[in-house]
């Protein structure tokens, strides 16, 4: 089954008097447990891509269907919805609220959906907390806490409502060489237990060896999978 | 706690500086508009206090032909017209169970004459009961110089206002009878002029009755004397006896009304003109009195007998004519509905006469006040504009600032209103406590300023004070109109900061990377 798909997908910017095609109609459809790495030069159209699949921007022209539902032409409370249930971010650099712990920040998603009690909101955090290595850092706050422990606490909410996606933008690159091992090894580890499909942009080589597809882009079109 | 209140609390903490500099003008704001509060209810007290206590009472009787509402402060004392018929009046004012006391006064402007002087200048005496003065405004003036007026005394008490009106008109400066100069009292141009000076201890007013006659009333002085506040607005209304003031106004006094007159002469008084045949009917009115018996003089007291004085005919003060009664509501009863009520009854019981506000009676003064009140409410008004716009530019500029933290929290599918509730929660509880402090430290200002005993001469600022004492005051309803201030200014300034917040965008924050 497809969890996301993609048809005819463009994304022009009007920059002045000029416009520029991010995207020129792209195809595109993702299975439910995969792990895709989307890679390309800057400028190819990969962050466009996975920010229209993320619903943070809107497509110009096409469809996008996630979980089989339409996105495109949705409300900004429901996209904002579908963000909150469905999709996960890890962003390049890390963006935690910085005067909530890292045991707050985890929280943060699952108290915005209002649909759990705080017990177990509580325990559902640490419980990720604790998978992904910091428990003993879970009461420290993002700016007592290294890179690499930041974007642990961010995979951790990225995951902690259990959504169909996780959208990762360079999840590496702002760490060094073993810690973005360390956390691309995690990104794998939770892929096969909780079954959540990762999507990650990248142009580091070494990160493709832990995706199961890889997909190019070039000039807002793909070339090859 | 909550999510927001503890997000909102921790970002004041991390944000020290901004957090600050909204504080501070939240505190200032706070702070000035509760003192500004304090001193317009200060004010309000005081005037209450000064005018209507020790001057004019809640409210100022006058004829219903009387025409301009303003009867103390009208420019060239234009004549107030008469009330004839007080003794009809003050039962219909007795049996009334909100009001609490009144007195009958005249006022109408006459003029003073002096020999030193070419043109006669005009004064405002207030005549009175002085006793019943006494018992209605107790306290309100002090003698200075001689001595106040004895029940049923005839004389005249001189406001320094009023004395120093005397001597810059006509070169005379007066004093209290059997007195000497009190050079300390006296002005220094008059203490330099003194050798030119010339001193009296009586005065000539002459007054222009309806007729057009006019009568001069010489009247002793009696005393010197300062009101409790505001002399330079009240220092123009000298006390006079109200017999002497009836008759330099010619208006009928209580002498008059206390002569027996004859039926025949009463009957011939009242005959209409044109009714000549009857005069020289058989049933004529006249019985060939004799010129000399129609002009004779009042019957005197009959003759003393040796060793005992001549029994003196006994007068009711208040058979006389007045021209304003100044009359007080019980404290409990609300201005504007005792006004109603009052004018209600005096019209059912057909007295021919009205109640106006004091405010109205006093004309200028009164809105004197409320200008003064509106202009110390424009400038809180001022200040809440001010701290407005530094605190939505300095809210605008967190907001900016913050957007990578407010765009990922919308990434993650915190909804616009969420953005709108941190921010405001941030917001408003900066308001609570640097507000709070604000109105608390003027709440301990206001209480502390009496203590300091602060007085002034000078009359604008005593209009400001509401007397000669700064005394500021604030009531729960001024400390509730603070807060509701303060809570509007909040609400205000926090619109387009909160609006600049929503619209950042989980791309916005993506962007800025």
């Amino acid at each position: 089954m497809n969890i996301i798909e993609t048809k005819g997908l463009r994304k022009d910017y009007a920059l002045g008097s000029t416009t520029v095609r991010a995207l020129r109609g792209v195809d595109f459809a993702i299975e439910k447990g995969d792990m895709v790495s989307v890679v390309g030069p800057s400028g190819s159209g990969k962050t466009t891509l996975l920010n229209i699949i993320g619903c943070i921007d809107d497509a110009t022209e096409g469809s996008v269907r996630i979980s089989d539902q339409e996105v495109t032409g949705l409300t900004d409370r429901q996209i904002t919805d579908i963000r909150l249930h469905r999709i996960g971010f890890i962003f390049q650099t890390f963006n935690l609220i910085p005067v909530l712990t890292a045991l707050e920040n985890v929280e943060f998603p699952l108290l915005l959906m209002k649909k759990h009690s705080k017990t177990e909101v509580r325990a559902r955090a640490e419980k990720l907390i604790e998978e992904v290595g910091i428990k003993e850092y879970m009461k420290h706050r993002p700016a007592e806490l290294s890179g690499g422990q930041r974007q642990r606490v961010a995979i951790a909410r990225a995951l902690v409502t259990n959504p169909d996606i996780v959208l990762a933008d360079e999840p590496t690159a702002n760490l060094d060489s073993v810690t973005g091992e360390q956390i691309l090894e995690l990104m794998e580890e939770m892929n096969r237990l909780e079954q959540t499909t990762f999507i990650f942009s990248t142009h580091d080589a070494n990160v493709l060896k832990y995706a199961k597809r890889v997909v190019k882009i070039r000039d807002g079109l793909i070339v090859k999978e | 706690m909550g999510l927001i209140t503890k997000i909102a609390w921790r970002n004041i903490q991390r944000h020290k500086g901004k957090s600050l500099v909204i504080g501070s003008i939240l505190f200032l704001g706070a702070f000035v508009m509760t003192i500004g509060n304090g001193v317009i209810s200060g004010m309000d007290r005081g005037l209450q206090r000064n005018i209507v206590e020790g001057f004019t009472g809640d409210v100022v009787i006058v004829s219903d032909k009387q025409e301009s509402d303003n009867v103390f402060l009208e420019m060239m004392g234009k004549a107030i017209e008469p009330i004839n018929n007080y003794t009809a009046i003050k039962p219909v004012l007795q049996k009334l169970d909100y009001v609490d006391r009144f007195l009958p006064a005249g006022k109408n402007a006459v003029m003073f004459l002096s020999e030193q002087a070419s043109n006669p200048s005009f004064t405002l005496p207030i005549g009175v009961d002085f006793e019943q003065y006494q018992k209605v405004f107790p306290n309100c003036l002090k003698p200075i110089e001689g001595r106040l007026l004895r029940p049923g005394e005839r004389g005249v008490l001189v406001t320094t206002g009023a004395r120093k009106e005397f001597y810059n008109f006509s070169g005379v400066w007066c004093i209290p009878e059997s007195c000497t100069v009190n050079y300390a009292n006296m002005d220094k141009d008059a203490r330099a002029d003194s050798v030119g000076l010339t001193i009296k201890d009586n005065l000539v007013f002459m007054g222009m009755g309806s007729d057009n006659a006019t009568t001069d009333v010489r009247v002793g002085v009696k005393g010197i004397v300062r009101y409790r506040a505001l002399e330079l607005i009240f220092g123009h209304f000298s006390i006079i006896d109200i017999e002497s003031f009836r008759e330099c106004l010619g208006y009928v006094s209580a002498a008059e009304r206390a002569v027996e007159v004859p039926q025949e002469t009463k009957d011939l008084l009242s005959a209409d003109e044109s009714s000549l045949d009857a005069m020289f009917g058989s049933d004529a009115i006249s019985t060939g009195v004799s010129s000399a018996e129609k002009t004779a003089p009042m019957p005197a007291a009959a003759p003393a007998t040796e060793g005992q004085p001549a029994s003196p005919k006994k007068v009711d003060v208040d058979a006389g004519a007045y021209n304003v009664i100044m009359t007080f509501f019980k404290d409990d009863v609300n201005l504007d509905k005792g006004l109603k009520r009052l004018n209600q009854d005096l019209k059912d019981a057909k007295t021919g006469a009205r109640a106006v506000t004091w405010k109205k009676a006093f004309g200028a003064i009164g809105s004197m006040a409320v200008l003064i009140k509106a202009a110390l409410f424009l400038f809180v008004m001022f200040l809440f504009f001010v701290a407005i716009i530094i605190i939505v530019n300095t809210l605008s500029m967190a907001a900016l600032e913050r957007t990578n933290e407010i765009g990922m929290m919308r990434a993650v599918g915190a909804r616009k209103g969420f953005i709108t509730a941190m921010f405001s929660g941030e917001t408003a509880m900066l308001s609570f406590v640097f507000g709070g402090m604000g109105i608390v430290a003027g709440f301990l200002v206001i209480a502390a300023i009496p203590l300091f005993h602060i007085t002034t001469d000078n009359d604008m600022l005593q209009l400001l004070y509401g007397g000669e004492s700064f005394t500021p005051l604030l009531s729960a309803m001024d400390i509730g109109l603070a807060i509701a201030q303060l809570t509007l200014v909040t609400l205000v300034a926090m619109v387009y900061p909160a609006y600049v917040a929503r619209s950042i965008t989980p791309l916005d924050a993506i962007s800025r990377d």
